[in-house]
């Protein structure tokens, strides 16, 4: 079969796990060290250093920062779908009280602001890549900080209204008078796509700018053609977005001193944010300073740069004066980076016994009014056979410009979209062909044996035992004894469903990160990392790794993070890179620090490096009781030698792929259609766990998010106007604890061997199958009515609606 | 402008606020208070979340001056000095939080809870009780798990037998 990595990049890359080991090959110093690590604190379910200050309302997010002399922002956005900014009348804002300045579209050319460099085709070795039709690069579409020809979404910034309290600019903004000509607008996926749809951007008349085919067409059609059924299904796996509780917040300040900018926002990584923002600004990136210290949520929508940030940066400089920005709830509903909005035609060949032969997908993603991020559809594209040995795989992959606000990755970007597609597929496949739902799934799984496994796109999955997952979380489930509770729960009138899903999910992201690790004199040890935690516990788990390492107490190790003017260099935290990327580059420096560490002991101790060992934090001279601290030896060299410190850079592209599987069981209401999930079972395969209190904590808050957008999420439009109906927390569905049910979690670890740690990835898991998991679960309880499939979410309205059409509810 | 006196954490604070001043506008722009958060604009997601008068309100639906002359509680004065409130404890143990922004009010409305059922609390009363209080990272399962500790110890300090 050719790889469809190789009709793509002529310069293939080959896998390193595909490549033959050298006989001859050494432990590296950071794989010795692994090896040899006592695991004392890795593993444990260590209660998180960063909870103390969290818990007694001194955590330093965004908002609760403030400069003196500081001043407020407003932004006024366009109440239109699609519309031309005919022009803008500044003068009854800036004679509105305490209104300092107002910029428009028209300024940002004036100034020569940049657009923001989202480069939103995933680039690295192993990610699928996209392309225009022609096989060109992709018109993506500017993104400037305010527009100055069209908007091209409803809540589209395009002024900014400074003044010197918020109310007073929020007056202001009510004040500024646009003339806008309205035009067409297309919000729907599909009907972005169709022929003759309105044009977003005049570069890609027909919106569709991303038009990719991967894998072996000749012989998906051959499989296809002996196959001995066809299976076929559509799905759109809705818009929802992020929610995160912290809404997004700038501050930004200019010292026209120094020439240097401040800005205070909390994002997924402060060194994305000073790399991109400063080319928008046009000054050298040491010119920025990004603050990102406490982040109330991410999941995703804080990844990329939004552009109220570059607007208090910019501001601040034409006033003299710093500038704060914070969305409220009703412009983060508008205007956060949103997630999911995938159109999939999928299509299975399967021979008369089961075994499924090729599959075919047609895979259609709304990226919005300009692309910030095609990682969901590049994601989606490399895992499209789910955990499945199909050996013959097509697909086309699509992106589409529509009048919606800008789509990102969302908790697990791409896979649930996939999951959902494969999962539901198999089971009308099932349904449709009269296997039993799950030895269908068994029969095709993916075994052990087959690892490193090449799917038949191409991506390599890693290790896993995916059977064992499936048993496992069957029996965790009671699976077995589920009749009974049907027929109880029908007692009370209630239909009873139960759903399950399989899930390979890939964690890949930014491949370099950067460690520094110095030993402090007052006894504690600093290590500076670029990730950026927003509620993964990085300060803890981190601190977990170095602290087995290093062998010291894990109170003495302290992670320093958000800054960038100590952070040089980092991924940030998306993907399910962190741990994995933070952990072995740690190690790595661990590594180089304990070797520093040797040589400054063998001169104190009159000896040679290779004559010290090392244990519980102390050098010790071998054959002898002469001895030395680690924090004593720094201390008593800092002088001579300097800090004992080491900065270590690692770049590591290899993908991960975390799997597992999930149960889920609901509660239908007969009359009127209301759903409760009543019980609901994962496990998940993370790699090497490093705290398994964070990682279960994780898996829960992956699972909200994903049965969220399952039962009540949608970032639904009113067709008629264009205009987005979910604005607040009354009309957006989010999990509450009332509506969530407790889980029950395990975790499994299959080492990963692409990293010294053995690392997968935890934070996307729960989210990934659950999706379909809730969906099969509400189709079984519906079995009697001869539902086969319902849309998402799964409302009283649309289940009623599929109890009494007996067919897909829409 | 107004003159308001509110006691918050025992210490009596006088500011002038504009009348359309929020009590937790009060707390964090006027006082610096800032561990008291801001979640949305209608009530729904109970970040704001403090004591007023010994109950748990949220804090973005109470004018400032309707405040005065009242006595405030804010997440910063729940601990004793160095010892932290029994429900702080539990969220600490029980990993309760992660991004820790709904954190606060989810700690301010439990203990008002526990103390109005006396700790007589199971796992649906405390799940039906914090439906005013979002949460986008955990799933709510480990802060009931943490509220139901909590309650236990709450009654055990207190030599209350449960049903």
């Amino acid at each position: 079969m050719k790889s469809p990595l190789q009709t793509i990049a002529p310069d293939v890359i080959m896998h390193p796990l595909k490549q033959p080991k050298p006989e001859s090959a050494e432990l590296s110093p950071e794989m010795k060290l692994v090896r040899e690590a006592l695991f004392k604190h890795v593993g444990k379910p260590i209660p998180r250093k960063e909870d103390g200050r969290l818990i007694t309302g001194k955590g330093r997010f965004s908002d609760d920062f403030s400069l003196p002399g500081q001043t407020y922002a407003a932004i006024v956005r366009s109440p239109y779908p699609h519309a031309r900014i005919l022009g803008i009348d500044k003068s009854e804002a800036l004679a509105s009280e305490g209104v300092l300045l107002v910029l428009t579209g028209e300024d940002i050319l004036a100034d020569d602001i940049k657009p923001i460099p989202h480069n939103p085709v995933p680039s690295t070795n192993f990610d699928m890549k996209l392309r225009a039709k022609d096989g060109s690069h992709a018109f993506t579409g500017p993104h400037y900080l305010l527009p100055s020809d069209k908007a091209r979404h409803v809540g589209e910034a395009v002024a900014i209204v400074v003044a010197e309290t918020a109310a007073q600019a929020a007056d202001g903004a009510e004040k500024v008078v646009i003339d806008w000509e309205e035009l067409p607008y297309v919000t729907d996926t599909a009907k972005a796509a169709a022929p003759g749809a309105p044009t977003i951007w005049d570069e890609v008349p027909d919106n569709v700018f991303i038009d990719t085919t991967f894998g072996d067409k000749e012989g998906t059609d051959a499989a296809f053609a002996r196959a001995d059924h066809v299976v076929k299904a559509e799905f759109h796996i809705q818009r929802v977005t992020g929610v995160t509780m912290e809404p997004r917040s700038s501050l930004g300040s200019y010292d026209p001193e120094t020439g240097r900018y401040t800005l205070y926002a909390g994002s997924g990584g402060a060194v994305r944010q000073k790399n991109e923002l400063s080319k928008v600004l046009g000054i050298e990136p040491k010119d920025l300073r990004v603050l990102s210290f406490d982040v109330g949520g991410n999941f995703g929508t804080r990844n990329r740069v939004y552009v109220e940030f570059g607007l208090v940066l910019w501001a601040s400089a034409k006033i003299g004066r710093p500038v704060k920005y914070t969305a409220t709830r009703s412009e983060s509903f508008l205007t956060d980076y949103q997630g999911r909005d995938l159109v999939t035609k999928v299509e299975l060949a399967i021979r008369k016994d089961g075994k499924f032969l090729a599959m075919r997908a047609d895979n259609l993603s709304n990226v919005g009014g300009r692309a910030v991020s095609l990682s969901p559809l590049s994601k989606g594209s490399g895992l499209i056979t789910g955990s499945y040995d199909i050996p013959y795989a097509t697909l086309r992959a699509r992106a589409v410009f529509s009048n919606t606000m800008c789509t990102q990755a969302y908790r697990s970007s791409g896979r649930p979209e996939v999951t959902y597609a494969i999962e539901r597929l198999v089971e009308l496949a099932a349904d449709q062909l009269g296997f039993d739902k799950l030895e269908l799934r068994r029969m095709n799984l993916i075994p052990p044996s087959a690892m490193p496994y090449t799917n038949a796109v191409g991506s390599v999955y890693d290790s896993g035992e995916y059977e064992k997952n499936m048993d496992r979380a069957l029996e965790l489930s009671g699976w077995a004894t589920f009749d009974a509770r049907k027929a109880e729960a029908a007692t009370r009138g209630k239909l009873l469903g139960r759903g399950f899903a399989n899930y390979v999910e890939s964690s890949i992201g930014t491949p370099k990160e950067r460690a520094e690790i110095e030993i402090k004199d007052d006894g504690n040890i600093e290590v500076v990392i670029g990730t950026q935690p927003s509620g993964q516990g990085h300060e803890t788990s981190f601190a977990q790794v170095v602290a087995d390492m290093i062998q010291v107490p894990v109170e003495k190790v302290w992670i320093v993070l958000g800054d960038t003017d100590i952070v040089s260099v980092g991924g940030g935290s998306h993907s399910g890179r962190s741990m994995r990327h933070a952990g072995t580059v740690m190690a790595m420096a661990s590594a180089g620090l304990l070797a520093e560490g040797r040589k400054r002991a063998a001169e104190l101790l009159g000896s040679t490096a290779d004559r010290i060992d090392f244990e519980g934090g102390v050098f010790k001279l071998r054959n002898s009781n002469r001895t030395i601290d680690i924090f004593e030896l720094g201390r008593r060299t800092r002088e001579s030698h300097g800090p004992l410190r080491v900065v270590k850079d690692n770049e590591m592209h290899t993908p991960v792929f975390p799997n597992g599987a999930a149960v889920c069981e609901v509660e239908i209401d007969r009359d009127t259609g209301h759903v409760q999930i009543v019980r609901y079972t994962t496990i998940d395969d993370v790699g090497r766990c490093i705290n398994p209190l964070i990682v279960h904590g994780q898996t829960h808050g992956g699972i909200a998010q994903g049965v969220g957008q399952a039962m009540w999420e949608l970032c639904a439009i009113d067709q008629n106007s264009g205009q987005p109906l979910a604005g607040s927390f009354m009309d957006y569905g989010l999990p509450r604890s009332d509506t969530m049910p407790s889980f029950k979690c395990e975790i499994a670890e299959v080492i990963s061997p692409t990293n010294p740690l053995g690392i997968k990835a935890g934070g996307e898991g729960g989210t990934t199958p659950a999706l379909a998991t809730v969906v099969n679960a509400v189709v079984d309880a519906l079995s009697e009515f001869g539902v086969k499939d319902i849309q998402m979410p799964v409302t009283p309205a649309n289940v009623w609606r599929a109890m009494n059409s007996g067919r897909k509810a829409s | 402008m107004s003159r308001v006196t509110i006691t918050v954490n025992s210490m009596p604070q006088t500011r002038d606020v504009e009348d359309r001043t929020l009590l937790v506008q009060f707390i964090r722009e006027h006082l610096g208070l800032t561990g008291t958060h801001v979640g949305c604009d209608t009530t729904q997601c109970g970040a704001c979340t403090i004591h007023l008068d010994g109950q748990a309100v949220k804090s973005c639906t109470v004018l400032a001056v309707a405040a005065d002359g009242s006595e405030v509680t804010t997440i910063e004065g729940l601990a004793d000095g160095g010892t932290l409130h029994p429900v702080q404890q539990a969220f600490h143990e029980h990993h309760g939080l992660q991004c820790g922004y709904c954190t606060p009010g989810m700690i301010m409305a439990s203990v008002d809870m526990i103390r109005r059922h006396d700790g007589m609390l199971d796992e649906h009363t405390v799940r039906h009780e914090l439906e005013g209080n979002l949460c986008r990272c955990t799933g709510y399962h480990n802060i009931v798990k943490a509220v139901l500790d909590a309650a236990e110890k709450h009654r055990a300090a207190h030599a209350v037998a449960p049903e």
